[in-house]
């Protein structure tokens, strides 16, 4: 396994869209958190304020990381490199394993990275303008802080299930993307439509947002700890389905 | 020793391997000929577990290829070079593979020099031409120093000298004891290099024999005879049963005949012999008449203008 995993991790390391997406999931959010604490108002400004603008930016991140989760499965089949892969490895769950291994401690590395370099330095700016901030005090921004990172595993892990289903990068991309930004707002529509009381708690996705939440009292899912569990666990039957898929069909 | 047994794979409606059963044994090149479409590429991609057959199997010294804990050190296979990520570099390609085994960064090195391709193993790979891919697939191949080698098409878009180069890397692998199976439709090479064949047609085993044993079965056969009698000895044989046809004013080509009947004819005949050879078609030849009723697709030969 530790060699699957070896060979998974140099898979991920040497292509340079990775490392370009890496670039831009790390320097997005510290970019806009630095603009916003020097630019913004800090009168009555709280840690959970920051640690919000922190959430907030680190989404996009997220994302990225899902993107990295997508492409590290389909562009194998789109260059026939699973069949080398299958071929070294014919165990494809091991393979498939390894890949989340690697795929979830890397997102674990950028989202951890993004968000200590952006509260840092988010928090320096402010508490240099004249703010006086302390995580201490806050469980729920510590919280959400700590949620954001755990959410950005699950959409890295998510990305990859996706990817195992779909196969196709520009699709599995777009459904990763639309998802949350289209697919979930139509849903919570016909929901709302059909008269289904706070729909958003069936939305996986909008749930596991919950994760980030510095108010989980004003969030609409199911609360951090429920609405984690529930993004982790259609995250984990996607992959389930992909793992499925990706054993039983031909590489 | 590489053994296929019933191997049978449908896609949708159609059969791409038939109820194949086969044998590769060690020490020798056995040449996996057919026709396009006639399931070789299929047959390999089932034997390494990559495509799910609908009944048989292979197996790889009484194992099957999933069975293999560490397949690169005992099985190595090409199957495309095409198969690599065109942004990576042609070391990186061999060193994810290599550590998918346990092998060390010193082999990749190895291999890259084996291949000559040390110098350009920085380079991402879509900067190599087809031939440099060719290598790289054949320096994977040889990772793991297996005793058995897989190579699909291994020839396709190298030069006379990398044909002749990989020629004599499989004939030398042959020599050292390994299994060694090999398609290519480059028939004048297969028949420099191959000891054996496994002939299939619309997924059906054809024919598995030597190379020797499949152009005596198939091939053409004929004298050439060259003489100024030539008229005369060619309307002798006809005489016996033969069938001429002339090519130039002192020389035929005789069918149904051999040398030695042709000789003893022009002996009796007092006609002066130039040139008396016995004359054996090629194995394109061979495995053009062996396969005829199994080609997919028959081009039609050009007759005036297009």
């Amino acid at each position: 396994m530790i060699n699957t995993i070896r060979s998974e991790w140099i898979k991920l390391r040497t292509v340079r869209m990775n490392l370009v997406l890496f670039i831009i999931a790390v320097s997005f959010p510290v970019i806009v958190c630095v603009l916003v604490a020097s630019l913004g108002d800090i009168t009555d400004l709280h840690v959970s304020d920051v640690a919000g603008l922190v959430v907030g930016s680190s989404v996009i991140t997220a994302l990225l990381l899902g993107v990295v989760g997508a492409v590290s499965i389909s562009a194998e089949f789109a260059y026939g490199t699973i069949r080398p892969t299958f071929a070294a490895t014919p165990r494809r769950g091991r393979v498939l394993v390894a890949k989340a291994v690697v795929i979830a401690l890397f997102a674990f590395v950028a989202e951890t990275l993004v968000v200590v370099i952006c509260y840092l330095l988010s928090s320096a700016i402010a508490t240099s303008r004249g703010a006086s901030l302390s995580l201490d005090s806050d469980v729920q921004a510590r919280s959400a802080l700590i949620g954001i990172v755990v959410f950005a595993i699950i959409v890295s892990l998510l990305g990859l299930g996706i990817g195992m289903v779909i196969r196709n990068t520009p699709a599995a991309v777009a459904v990763l993307i639309l998802w949350p930004l289209v697919a979930e707002n139509i849903i919570r529509v016909v929901l709302s439509a059909a008269g289904v009381d706070r729909p958003a708690r069936f939305l996986p996705y909008t749930s596991g947002f919950g994760l980030g939440a510095t108010d989980v009292s004003a969030h609409e899912g199911l609360g951090r700890i429920a609405g984690g569990v529930y993004f982790g666990a259609a995250t984990l039957a996607v992959a389930i389905i992909g793992t499925i898929i990706t054993s039983r069909r031909d590489a | 020793m590489i053994t296929v047994l019933d191997l049978s794979k449908r896609f949708g409606r159609t059969t791409a391997v038939d109820h194949l059963s086969f044998q590769v044994n060690p020490g020798t090149v056995t040449g996996f000929l057919g026709p396009n479409g006639s399931g070789k590429s299929t047959t390999m991609r089932c034997m390494l577990g990559l495509d799910r057959p609908d009944t048989g199997g292979a197996s790889f010294g009484n194992r099957a290829y999933c069975q293999l804990s560490s397949p690169l050190h005992e099985v190595g296979a090409l199957l495309d070079a095409g198969y690599v990520h065109p942004g990576r570099s042609g070391r990186n390609h061999l060193r994810w593979l290599a550590a998918s085994n346990g092998l060390s960064r010193s082999r990749v090195d190895e291999v890259l020099d084996l291949v000559g391709l040390e110098s350009v193993a920085g380079r991402r790979v879509k900067t190599y031409s087809l031939g440099m891919r060719q290598r790289l697939g054949l320096a994977g191949v040889l990772l793991g120093d297996p005793h058995t080698v897989v190579l699909d098409e291994p020839a396709n878009g190298l030069d006379p000298e990398g044909i002749r180069w990989i020629r004599d890397v499989l004939v030398h692998l042959a020599s050292q004891g390994r299994t060694v199976l090999v398609s290519s439709h480059l028939l004048s090479e297969m028949a420099q290099m191959a000891n054996d064949l496994v002939v299939i047609g619309q997924g059906r085993l054809i024919e598995q024999c030597t190379v020797a044993q499949f152009v005596d079965r198939h091939a053409d056969r004929w004298v050439r005879v060259a003489s100024p009698g030539v008229d005369v000895l060619a309307g002798a044989a006809i005489a016996q049963g033969a069938t001429a046809s002339r090519i130039d004013a002192t020389t035929a080509e005789l069918r149904g005949i051999t040398a030695v009947e042709v000789g003893e004819l022009a002996a009796r005949n007092g006609i002066v012999l130039h040139e008396l050879s016995p004359q054996t078609g090629s194995l394109e030849d061979a495995f053009l008449e062996a396969t005829a009723a199994a080609q997919e697709f028959a081009a039609q030969p050009l007759r005036g203008p297009l």
